[in-house]
């Protein structure tokens, strides 16, 4: 059990600023993913948790225990690596039990836990292999082996997932999944992959430049972005991110885009006037058969996927402008070149400002 | 020309340079051994006996044994006793080897993971490798006369471990910077110390490129000879020194028996090459860990 704090924690590499007054909670048994681009901070972090950085400055408490000065050996956590780390030297059972026989446990009790580990990520065939014969996914379930054999209070998975294939990484998410839910423990979760974020965490902490930019659950942090970076970063396909400026006319706030103007609901009425970033979601964005959308764009592309189509449309930007309509039906229906008639949710306009920074709640 | 038969002659002129590069280096040892066994009549016959007949073991009786009967034509009392060289040579060879490689293993780590030495430092070290040791031989003859380490096979293999430290912190560094950090660290949280992880994770890894710096440090220490020369004088005789010798005797020039005394300074080291031949071709090659 372990609830894991960091206050105002910092690190920096000479004159390279790796994280920067980090504050956070993490509450025992929760799920947090650590998301962001490379180079934001978030291995640092989580490398310092384990206790193989040393914090520049600031705390880090285990259960209300500042373990900055304890070996990484002594602070209860399990890592997983992104490169599995096994040890080549040895099968995949002594991997496994490497752990426990560290902690002197006695063979017999080694060779029972072992074996019920193994059963529990379905390895058990693999035990006399050694890590060279293992596959991809089978040595990360191998390193998570290793790591829950020891029982930690936390685990730490370091882009586990990353150097796996999108049908195994699939795979392994839910086995991580399915292992927080029977296990109950803390787990911290780094990855840049925002779609392996949304899926696994209970709360997802973005981060950006060594900062944290936005913490909530994944709901609130697709559907409620505090910046155009975090509007941005998350959802497949992206957000539809539309420079212009807005304008006053008559009482009413209009967002003014280089090939399309759009009325701005009520709520966004005060929106300072400006140049800034109209957003919305491509599921948010739909398709009028008739002439009467709000705006009409070019269609460039069509894209079916099978269950969805995706219809890429010229906004006058280098980004296409993106709906998503279900079923084939677009796909029949349109073609490449024809002028699209469209509406925007106005419940779900985002816009941000010239900082970056979101302009008003969207959800009033 | 078609490309298979540009493939063909490819195949053909590289096989024929390697094939005459071959005889260049096999030659001598050929030499060698055909010589060890050729009665003494034959030692310097015109044109040359490329095949000893008949072979004889008696330069190997005189040479080894002191056996008097099988030196037909010379009187050859062995004054030096090989087999004492043998056993000098085994042990300060070994003794030093093994220090250089352990206690190189060991700064080598600390160079790789804690930075213990920069790379001037690093370089400084090899530098020391490019006196020539003629130079340090008579300041270092001085100081062993006075520390009483002249004529002994400590102070062979004191200057040996020293000498020969560059390489074995050079080799080994290069095969523990190839041991990714990740291995270890899992180790360590996993609740291993230390020096746990490195004898039971770092150094099996490295087990190839430990070997085959061991046995590229105990041919350099096995073969040295101006510095056993002039230390060992005559109670710490090595081989090389042994077989000095033979080269100029109140005989003559005895190569027979001087080839019979190479042969036996030259099969250990093969022999010690044959068994670990497998850790040799992977300690050479490098990136042995599968990342």
């Amino acid at each position: 059990m372990a609830r894991i704090e960091l206050t105002g924690l910092h690190k920096s590499f000479g004159s390279v600023i790796a994280v920067k007054g980090l504050d956070l909670a993490i509450e025992d048994g929760e799920f947090v993913v650590l998301v962001g681009p490379s180079g934001c901070g978030k291995t640092t972090t989580l490398r310092m948790i384990a206790g193989f950085e040393d914090p520049t400055a600031g705390e880090i408490r285990i259960d209300g225990r500042v373990v900055n000065d304890l070996e990484p050996r002594d602070r209860g956590l399990g890592m997983v690596f992104q490169t599995h780390a096994l040890f080549p030297h040895k099968t995949v059972a002594q991997n496994i039990e490497f752990g426990l026989r560290m902690k002197s446990v006695p063979p017999q009790e080694r060779k029972r836990r072992v074996r019920e580990v193994a059963e529990m990520v379905r390895i058990g065939h693999l035990l006399d292999k050694m890590p060279s014969q293992c596959s991809g996914g089978e040595s990360q379930r191998v390193a998570l082996a290793r790591t829950l054999v020891t029982n930690p209070s936390t685990f730490l998975l370091d882009e586990p997932l990353s150097s796996l294939d999108a049908k195994l990484r699939r795979e392994l998410r839910a086995e991580c999944d399915r292992l927080h839910q029977e296990l109950k423990r803390t787990f911290i979760f780094v990855t840049h992959d925002q779609e392996e974020a949304m899926t696994l965490a209970d709360r997802i902490v973005v981060m950006r430049e060594g900062e944290i930019e936005q913490i909530g659950s994944p709901m609130e942090i697709y559907g409620n972005p505090v910046s155009y970076f975090v509007a941005d970063f998350f959802g497949s396909p992206s957000m539809n991110l539309v420079s212009g400026e807005i304008v006053h006319e008559a009482g009413a706030a209009r967002f003014r885009a280089a090939t399309f103007e759009v009325p701005l609901p009520e709520r966004l009425r005060d929106a300072p006037r400006g140049r800034a970033t109209l957003g919305t979601r491509p599921e948010h964005v739909r398709v009028r058969s008739s002439d009467e959308g709000a705006i009409k764009l070019p269609l460039r592309l069509v894209e079916p996927l099978g269950k969805d189509t995706l219809l890429y449309f010229d906004d006058g930007s280098e980004r296409a402008f993106v709906a998503v309509t279900e079923g084939f039906a677009m796909a029949e229906e349109l073609e490449a070149g024809a002028r699209v008639s469209l509406d925007l949710d106005p419940r779900r306009l985002y816009l941000f400002g010239a900082d970056g920074r979101r302009i008003a709640a969207v959800h009033s | 020309m078609t490309k298979s038969r540009r493939r063909r002659i490819t195949t053909v002129v590289r096989y024929a340079v390697l094939g005459a590069w071959a005889i260049v280096v096999f030659f001598p040892i050929y030499w060698m051994i055909s010589t060890s066994f050729k009665p003494d009549t034959q030692w310097f016959a015109w044109p040359p006996v490329y095949f000893p007949s008949p072979p004889t073991f008696s330069n190997y009786m005189n040479v080894w044994f002191g056996v008097q009967e099988y030196a037909e034509t010379q009187y050859i009392q062995s004054l030096q006793k090989p087999l004492i060289a043998l056993r000098n040579s085994l042990v300060i060879a070994f003794t030093s080897t093994l220090m250089a490689v352990t206690f190189g293993a060991v700064l080598a780590y600390g160079v790789s993971r804690y930075r213990i030495l920069s790379e001037v430092r690093m370089f400084q070290l090899l530098m020391l490798r490019m006196i020539p040791p003629i130079v340090v031989v008579a300041p270092l003859s001085l100081y062993y006369s006075a520390l009483g380490l002249l004529d002994s096979m400590f102070g062979l293999i004191v200057i040996y471990f020293l000498t020969s430290l560059p390489y074995a912190v050079w080799m080994t560094k290069s095969f523990i910077d190839e041991v990714p950090r990740e291995i270890e660290q899992a180790a360590e949280i996993l609740g291993a110390s230390r020096w746990r992880t490195v004898f039971e994770i770092v150094l099996p890894l490295i087990r190839s490129g430990l070997v085959a710096t061991f046995l590229f440090i105990l041919i350099l220490t096995w073969s040295e000879y101006l510095l056993a020369f002039i230390i060992g004088k005559t109670q710490a005789v090595t081989l090389p020194v042994e077989l000095s010798k033979y080269q100029g005797t109140s005989e003559g020039r005895v190569y027979g028996r001087q080839a019979a005394l190479a042969v036996g300074i030259t099969i250990p080291l093969m022999i010690v090459g044959l068994f670990i031949r497998k850790h040799l071709a992977r300690g050479f090659s490098f990136g042995m860990v599968r990342r």
